[in-house]
């Protein structure tokens, strides 16, 4: 079985101006393709950090990550940001859309990234809002979309460039119960429908028990918790 | 478009940016409008009213910055206003000066010939016929004469006031009897108390042979013409018909120089090298910027303090860019984590930021030459700053606009501008996306 994510031996430790944080040493984790893995585990353990890693948008101090048997370390900056326009989308606890751009151009906007003309990415990023139905939001601004709208605009975004991979850091954490229940079930259809490799972190056991498998993470280490 | 220029237009359109600078430029106009009805109605009140629409129009900007909601509208627009003033500044101030500098030029042109050729060696042109039908037949020329020149003393006729001149050929022959006409300048006007129409006795340094030895070659004149004082006129000389200068400086024939004048002054380089190309290195010819270089050297020094000094303003507005645009990185620190995951390269993050550079120094310098050349041009064409004319033989001060310096000016702000924007596109640039999304959760 190929893997979509290996890392190996992974480090961090933030260092800024107080004392040095370590996040978690030796870290290691292998994921296959095709799968649609939880992570769990107590706030403070370094849930985020794995996923930034993961992502390559964050560097490790030791070790090793390796995307569709990609070597991250071994990219330049401008390769790295290439290799995450096309095989990786990331999804935010806080949705992260540009304020001011509307619901149609924040999801254009990887395919602008990468160089597609506004007519191919508006079009592209049309089919899309439609997926996650939200066509008649598409010339609304972030701020005019409910806590849900924004999420599924987020998700949207994250799958414009068709992704092998799908981080998702909490992506229900900020929403009520039924805009959680929503968004979940669309990255589970999106999942299924494309074929995605999709790693998700939740604090909800719930959702996390629709998932393949789960991860805990913990101040010792990640272990599957259920196969 | 590319995601680069996207990206910076929305952060300009938007934010309301665009949108603030509108605001301010309507102010602008309405007062501008207002204050030239009310100076049109109440020419003497004119001073006051300009006071009180500055005033104004400083509150009206005052109240739309600090009632702008966003913060990169308000930044964008600080940076625009900064280098608006300082390009209209510095535009204002090269006007002013190309103002007085153009009539000084004028008067150089007008009291020197355009073109004065000189044997290369000897006192004398060796063929002056040939030199002179060489320089007749030249496109654009308006005459040619010879330059006939000499020291003297110039005497009220009465012998009682003697003042040393110079005299030159330069007036057209007298046209009935009597004494030859002579043109003075102000300054022997004056010292000499003659005014037009009285004799003045004009005694040359040469001499010529008498039966009781050599004696001073004299001539009386009459005063027909007097050329009005300017700073250009600060020794006293004589204009005189060329029978007159030869008869004085005991030249008979031959000429020592050929003065040419053109139709346009301006075209003195150019007919001084088709001069040259035509009579050859035996001749020298200089043009009336050579032949007041040390005037010329000074004009154009005193443009080059007041470009450095002046654009300083510039340079300010350039550290307002740097930042201003600094702080919305740190702003937008979010933005550039979101961008960078979704797979912007960190060149092409930095680039967003210099095309806001480029957008502000492109809308900062277009308005600041909007600005400057209207005011100047306003300034010059209804005269708005008098001058006593008895003092300056000018009634109000002059302004003049040359494309060549309103080019340097843009292309200066808008390096500037680029400069300043590269420092923080830099930092934008070099951004951890990771960190740029954790801190800013």
């Amino acid at each position: 079985m190929t893997l979509a994510i290996e890392a190996r031996g992974l480090s961090k430790t933030y260092r800024g101006e107080g004392a040095p944080v370590t996040v978690f040493t030796n870290l290691s984790l292998a994921i296959p393709r095709g799968e649609f893995a939880a992570i769990m585990g107590p706030s403070g353990v370094g849930k985020s950090t794995l996923l930034h890693l993961l992502a390559g948008i964050d560097r490790p101090d030791e070790g090793s990550v390796a995307i569709f048997e990609s070597g991250l370390q071994s990219l330049s900056p401008r390769e790295l940001a290439r290799f995450r326009n096309e095989h990786i989308g990331f999804v935010f606890q806080f949705h992260h859309l540009l304020p001011e751009f509307t619901a149609q151009e924040n999801v254009a906007l990887p395919s602008r990234i990468a160089g597609l003309s506004s007519r191919e990415a508006g079009k592209a990023a049309d089919a899309l809002l439609a997926r996650v139905g939200l066509s008649e939001r598409r010339d609304h601004l972030p701020r005019a979309l409910s806590g849900g709208e924004q999420q599924r605009v987020a998700i949207a975004r994250a799958i414009a460039r068709g992704p092998g991979l799908l981080l998702a850091d909490e992506p229900t954490g900020n929403l009520d119960v039924a805009a959680a229940l929503s968004a979940f079930g669309l990255l589970e259809e999106l999942h299924r429908e494309r074929g995605m490799t999709t790693v998700l972190v939740t604090h909800n056991p719930e959702l996390a028990n629709r998932c393949d498998k789960i991860y805990s993470m913990s101040r010792e280490g990640i272990t599957l918790a259920r196969g | 478009m590319s995601f680069e220029s996207f990206v910076a237009l929305r952060y300009l359109g938007k934010t309301g940016a665009l949108r603030l600078i509108a605001k301010i430029l309507i102010v602008n106009v309405v007062v501008s409008s207002v204050l030239a009805v009310v100076a049109g109605l109440f020419p003497s009140r004119a001073v006051a009213a300009s006071i009180v629409a500055g005033l104004f129009f400083l509150a009206a900007l005052l109240y739309l910055l600090l009632a702008s909601r966003s913060h990169v509208a308000l930044m964008v627009t600080i940076c625009v206003l900064g280098l608006t003033i300082g390009v209209a500044a510095l535009i204002i101030a090269l006007s002013l000066l190309s103002g007085f500098q153009d009539r000084i030029r004028a008067q150089m042109a007008a009291r020197t010939p355009h073109l004065e050729v000189t044997p290369a060696r000897g006192a004398l042109l060796s063929e002056p016929a040939a030199v002179r039908e060489t320089l007749a037949s030249l496109p654009g020329v308006r005459s040619v004469e010879p330059a006939i020149e000499g020291r003297g003393w110039l005497s009220d006729a009465a012998g009682s006031t003697v003042l040393p001149v110079r005299f030159r050929s330069g007036l057209p022959p007298p046209a009935g009897e009597g004494p030859p006409p002579a043109r003075l300048s102000g300054s022997a006007m004056g010292r000499t108390g003659a005014g037009i129409g009285s004799l003045v006795r004009l005694t040359s340094s040469r001499t010529r042979l008498s039966p009781i030895g050599p004696v001073p070659i004299a001539m009386e004149l009459k005063v027909a013409d007097l050329r009005r004082g300017s700073a250009l006129d600060r020794s006293p000389d004589v204009e005189v018909p060329e029978a007159v200068a030869r008869t004085l400086a005991a030249l008979p024939d031959g000429a020592p120089a050929y003065a040419v004048r053109l139709d346009h002054f301006d075209r003195a380089e150019e007919a001084a090298r088709q001069v040259s190309a035509r009579l050859g290195p035996a001749y020298r010819v200089q043009t009336w910027k050579e032949l007041n270089a040390p005037l010329g050297f000074a004009l154009r020094l005193e443009k080059l303090v007041i470009f450095v000094t002046v654009g300083l303003v510039i340079l300010v507005a350039a550290l307002n860019i740097i930042s201003n645009i600094s702080l919305l990185v740190i702003e937008r620190k979010r933005d550039l984590g979101v961008f960078a995951t979704l797979g912007a390269a960190p060149d092409s993050l930095g680039r967003v930021y210099v095309l806001l550079g480029v957008a502000i120094g492109g809308l900062g310098t277009g308005l600041g030459l909007a600005f400057g050349a209207g005011s100047a041009w306003l300034l010059d064409r209804y005269g708005l700053v008098p001058l006593p004319a008895d003092v300056y033989m000018l009634s109000h001060v002059p302004f003049a606009l040359h494309a060549g310096e309103l080019a340097v000016v843009a292309a200066f702000s808008l390096a500037m501008a680029l400069a300043a924007a590269a420092f923080p596109a830099r930092a934008a640039a070099r951004l951890a996306p990771g960190e740029a999304i954790r801190l800013s959760r």
